[in-house]
């Protein structure tokens, strides 16, 4: 069984796989699929409870990934300053990995993909792809 | 014993999503290439290990991964074979206990990491599963 630690390195090396076999637009077509299909608990809280929904899903996911970050909610937005992005730092620590290029472009699509459907802006500023770290903002649309 | 490990079960449907993608795009040989190429990166270090120090590699590994996962399951050697049965499997019950559609082939994945992770390290492997009820006996021998 792939464990759930060792699960990272597996997501990683299907990257690189369907950009090596089917082009990067059969990627891109995964991170489309595994976000409409597979983030149904995100779009639900997203739905429910708007920026409140996003703080309790990546309150739970961050937490249980182990982190280091720090996050904002407040009426008119969320953060999130990602200081150690954990599926990053398992890809640093675990050398016979051949990191995927562009690994980090999956949360920019998985995430805006289902947070822009419900009246926010979401953007993903990386400030260091090498190191896993990054800034995501979202704010409400403003008409 | 046994250490608690915080983990993100959900990854196991994520996992599994990507082997129904797979099958469902390019077909089951497609899934099949991919998993060849896991085990042969992602498990180095194990297929190291097992040609370096033998099944008692495996056994730590498949002892040490089903306990952090919080899975049911029974290891012993019978002759020079290791086995190890596996009465409740993790990613299956996570799955199933919150409805995530699990791959059509999920569990053809240890079949094949197995296989390839063996051949790699010149050893050989049985599978066979339920994939239904969760369970399997997986078999590892080293090759005459």
């Amino acid at each position: 069984m792939v464990s759930c630690t060792e699960f990272i390195m597996a997501y990683n090396e299907l990257f690189s796989y369907l950009e090596e076999h089917h082009g990067e637009k059969s990627v891109i077509e995964f991170w489309q699929g595994i976000s409409d299909n597979f983030l149904q608990n995100l779009r639900q809280l997203v739905s429910q409870k708007g920026i409140q929904g996003m703080k309790e899903y990546w309150t739970h996911t961050l937490t249980e990934e182990r982190a280091k970050y720090d996050m904002t909610a407040t009426e008119e937005g969320f953060t999130i300053e990602m200081y150690e992005c954990p599926s990053v730092g398992i890809l640093r620590r675990n050398r016979h990995i051949q990191r995927y290029s562009k690994y980090c472009q999956h949360c920019d699509l998985l995430y805006k993909r289902i947070i822009e459907d419900y009246g926010f802006c979401y953007k993903i500023e990386y400030l260091d792809q090498e190191m896993g770290r990054c800034r995501v903002t979202v704010r409400k649309k403003r008409d | 014993m046994t250490t608690k490990i915080d983990i993100h079960k959900d990854f196991h449907g994520s996992f599994s999503y990507g082997l129904q993608f797979l099958c469902e795009n390019y077909g089951q040989e497609e899934m099949e290439a991919y998993l060849t190429r896991l085990a042969r990166t992602v498990y180095r270090p194990l297929i190291d290990s097992l040609k370096l120090r033998g099944l008692p590699a495996l056994e730590e590994h498949l002892i040490y991964i089903f306990n952090i996962e919080e899975g049911k399951f029974e290891i012993s050697y019978q002759n020079d074979v290791l086995v190890f049965q596996v009465g409740k499997c993790p990613a299956i019950h996570h799955m199933k206990e919150h409805d995530y559609p699990i791959a059509q082939k999920y569990c053809e994945h240890c079949r094949i990491l197995n296989q390839e992770i063996c051949k790699a390290a010149g050893y050989n492997s049985s599978t066979e599963y339920d994939q239904d009820k969760g369970s399997c006996t997986q078999k590892f021998w080293k090759e005459k």
